[in-house]
């Protein structure tokens, strides 16, 4: 199974649009709600992209790795119990920093990771700046901006999702100093010409 | 210096100390050094709502009453 | 490697630095409105008058529009009595279990399975739930709920709960099942466990709502209040009595927005498959069943066994027993059963609440196993108790007011 079909978990915190971005990749039916912890158990969906089919998983929304409740729970035993998987990590746009908190534990268990930058609408009408070429350098890992609602970026995000890296955490410190050398090179972008040459 | 649940509507301040829950208050972007400022708070010892970082969030009062903040005044709202 | 959580977030702190620009963010309608719901004077009066339009709108479009306009027009002029007519050899056992009483008025009392089953399930309960989920859908999609959490946290934080357990409790009132896993939106399992019992005994679902407005339009308020005061009640002690901690609420409060109508329309279109694909195939398959068992002499036997208990303690008609069965499988339907019974209306309202609180329907029931059967067996426990206690002490009301 796993060279036919290839899992893809998404993870995020609550309410930055997982379910809606999981709708628009594979046609499915979560249910969206404007209030954190509507998704409560996990959905899959199938999304086949350049002949490659991905097993989609929406997991409820969590703050980090460390369970407070049920709900996170699911989504902290989804990662443990498919250690494979790629994880779609997903930011809102409107609020980076909160999310970068779990996305950086996911890096640290050296998941293959790839992110979208959802509500990226709403960030433009809150006239937030959310540099998406900065950030893939940093984190050495392609950055998709999205919107789920308006259908942006959503073809760019099934695209990009082979493109899925592992990124080294020792690496993503270096370069969030500036240091974007040797380390750059070795640890995070393989050339992906997502970031216009770095 | 004052503690969260003291602040008045409006009255704003920087995060100095977090005394209790805060492994969960910085997961929802409740930070040391962090701006606050001060929206609602519910009356009967009912939860206060504040803004960080342009976001709302809501939290009980004995939690807010161990986040000390350095006041900085009002802000016209 | 892991990072420890405090270099992590410096971490976080270095890569926003270099990556996020704010802009001077203008205030949005929406901020201001944010703002007058969350406040307590103005947020109180708005969640009143959310509450109010709520329930007229609910009441009066699938009680008075829909079901009495044109459903129960079009079921009893045309559809019964065509029925039976066509339907041959009325003294029949099949007769009886699908059309049901030959010389039945209206399809409340005929109580077969194409009579009152799809009566029940299409004409009254499936209209009662679509305005019930439109409305549901537009608070959920606005962003209004995480407020309503925040006005009513005081009140839930006395009976060991927090504000956020609106949400479990506002998707009960629409269907207690995706209420009940919706309890994991709370941190410890003393708060699931009590909001799980309290769901499961004193929240009616929308369809059992829909049902008690079309059957008992004077007294349905009387209902409802029986089961806050019950919710209240019920809450206060299980909070002293459950060990646990109640934590406190701490929640995202997201910004407002429009609903947007592809996923109003979407959620609407998914919530009525599932009511006609799940729930109608169990309220007919309910009035087969009971059917059978009234035939089978199961109910009658029931009802003589336990007439002391209901007589004497709860002061209601043996008859209900009956529909007592059939909530077993729909409260909608036995509330549909109860309304054809001769009752007083205090009667009448006792052993609706009874309905209510006496066990959840086959499905919550289910996924409450799911959830853990510990905390199954226990709520059940909590349930027998309740019933027993609150039944009689709604009678004793009765009696005080000189009403029972
Ligand atoms: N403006 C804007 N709104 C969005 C976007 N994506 C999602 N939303 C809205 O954000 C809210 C949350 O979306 P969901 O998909 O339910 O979020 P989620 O991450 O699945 O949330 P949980 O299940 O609670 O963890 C909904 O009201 C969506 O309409 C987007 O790209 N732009
Ligand atoms: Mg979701």
């Amino acid at each position: 199974m796993a060279d036919t079909s290839k899992t893809v978990l998404m993870m995020g915190n609550p309410n930055v649009g997982k379910s809606a971005l999981f709708n628009r990749l594979t046609g499915g039916d979560a249910v969206v709600s404007n209030y954190p912890g509507t998704t409560v158990d996990y959905t899959k969906g199938v999304l086949i992209e350049s002949g490659q089919e991905y097993e989609v998983i929406d997991a409820p929304g969590t703050y980090s790795l460390e369970a407070r409740d049920a709900a996170e729970g699911v989504a902290v035993r989804l990662i443990s119990e498919n250690p494979d998987a790629t994880v779609l990590i997903v930011l809102d746009a409107t609020r980076v920093e909160r999310g970068l908190y779990l996305a950086l534990e996911v890096i640290e268990r050296g998941c293959p990771v790839i992110i979208a930058l959802n509500m990226i609408d709403a960030a433009r009408d809150r006239q937030i700046a959310v540099d998406a070429r900065m950030l893939q350098k940093i984190l050495g890992a392609p950055v998709v901006p999205t919107s789920a609602t308006g259908g942006e970026g959503i073809r760019n995000l099934a695209e990009t999702i082979r493109k899925a890296q592992k990124a080294d955490i020792a690496n993503v410190r270096a370069r969030a100093d500036g240091r974007f050398d040797e380390p750059a090179r070795s640890g995070g972008c393989a050339e992906c010409g997502r970031c216009g040459g770095c | 210096m004052k503690r969260l649940s003291e602040l008045e509507y409006g009255e704003s301040g920087f995060i100095r100390e977090i005394r209790a829950s805060q492994y969960e208050l910085n997961r929802l972007g409740i930070r040391m050094k962090k701006q606050v400022k001060m929206s609602t708070r519910q009356p009967i010892k009912g939860p206060v709502v504040v803004v960080v970082d342009d976001m709302e969030v809501a939290m009980g009062l004995d939690t807010a009453e161990g986040v000390v903040i350095e006041t900085e005044g009002h802000e016209g709202s | 490697m892991a990072l420890p959580v405090q270099e992590r977030w410096d971490l976080v702190d270095a890569i926003a630095r270099k990556t996020v620009t704010t802009g001077t963010h203008r205030q949005t309608l929406g901020d201001v409105l944010g703002d007058l719901t969350v406040r307590p004077l103005t947020g109180i009066s708005v969640a009143v008058a959310v509450l109010y339009a709520f329930w007229s709108i609910f009441s009066s479009f699938a009680g008075a529009l829909v079901t009495d306009g044109f459903m129960v027009k079009a079921f009893d002029n045309y559809w019964l009595p065509w029925l039976q007519e066509v339907w041959p050899d009325p003294a029949s056992i099949h007769y009886f279990l699908f059309v049901g009483d030959p010389l039945a008025e209206n399809c409340f009392e005929a109580f077969g399975m194409l009579t009152s089953g799809l009566f029940v399930s299409i004409g009254v309960v499936l209209p009662a739930v679509l305005i019930f989920y439109l409305m549901m859908t537009v608070l959920e999609d606005s962003g209004y709920l995480p407020r309503l959490a925040v006005l009513m946290d005081t009140v839930f934080h006395r009976i060991g709960l927090h504000g956020y357990a609106i949400v479990p409790a506002i998707l009960g009132l629409g269907c207690n099942v995706p209420a009940v896993t919706a309890t994991r939106v709370l941190e410890t399992r003393k708060q699931r466990f009590i909001m799980m019992s309290l769901l499961a005994i004193f929240i009616p679902c929308g369809a059992q709502i829909g049902v008690m407005l079309e059957v008992i339009p004077e007294t349905v308020g009387w209902v409802m209040l029986y089961l806050v005061i019950g919710f209240g009640i019920f809450g206060f002690v299980l909070d002293r009595i459950i060990p646990g901690s109640n934590p406190e609420i701490l929640i995202d409060v997201p910004p407002y927005h429009w609903p947007l109508w592809d996923n109003v329309a979407k959620k609407l279109m998914n919530r009525t498959k599932s009511f006609l694909k799940d729930a109608v195939p169990f309220v007919l398959f309910g009035v087969l069943i009971v059917n059978v068992l009234y035939l089978a002499g199961i109910i009658g036997a029931l009802a003589d066994l336990l007439e002391p208990l209901f007589v004497i303690w709860f002061g209601v008609p043996k008859e209900t027993v009956g529909p007592l069965v059939a909530a077993f499988l729909r409260k909608d339907l036995a509330v549909a059963q109860l309304s054809a019974i001769a009752m007083t209306p205090y009667q009448m309202i006792t052993s609706v609440v009874l309905v209510s609180i006496y066990f959840p329907c086959v499905a919550t029931f289910v996924v409450m196993l799911r959830e853990g059967w510990k905390e199954l067996a226990a709520a059940v426990a909590v349930l027998v108790a309740t019933v027993f206690i609150y039944g009689g002490l709604i009678h004793a009301v009765g009696i005080l007011m000189g009403v029972a």
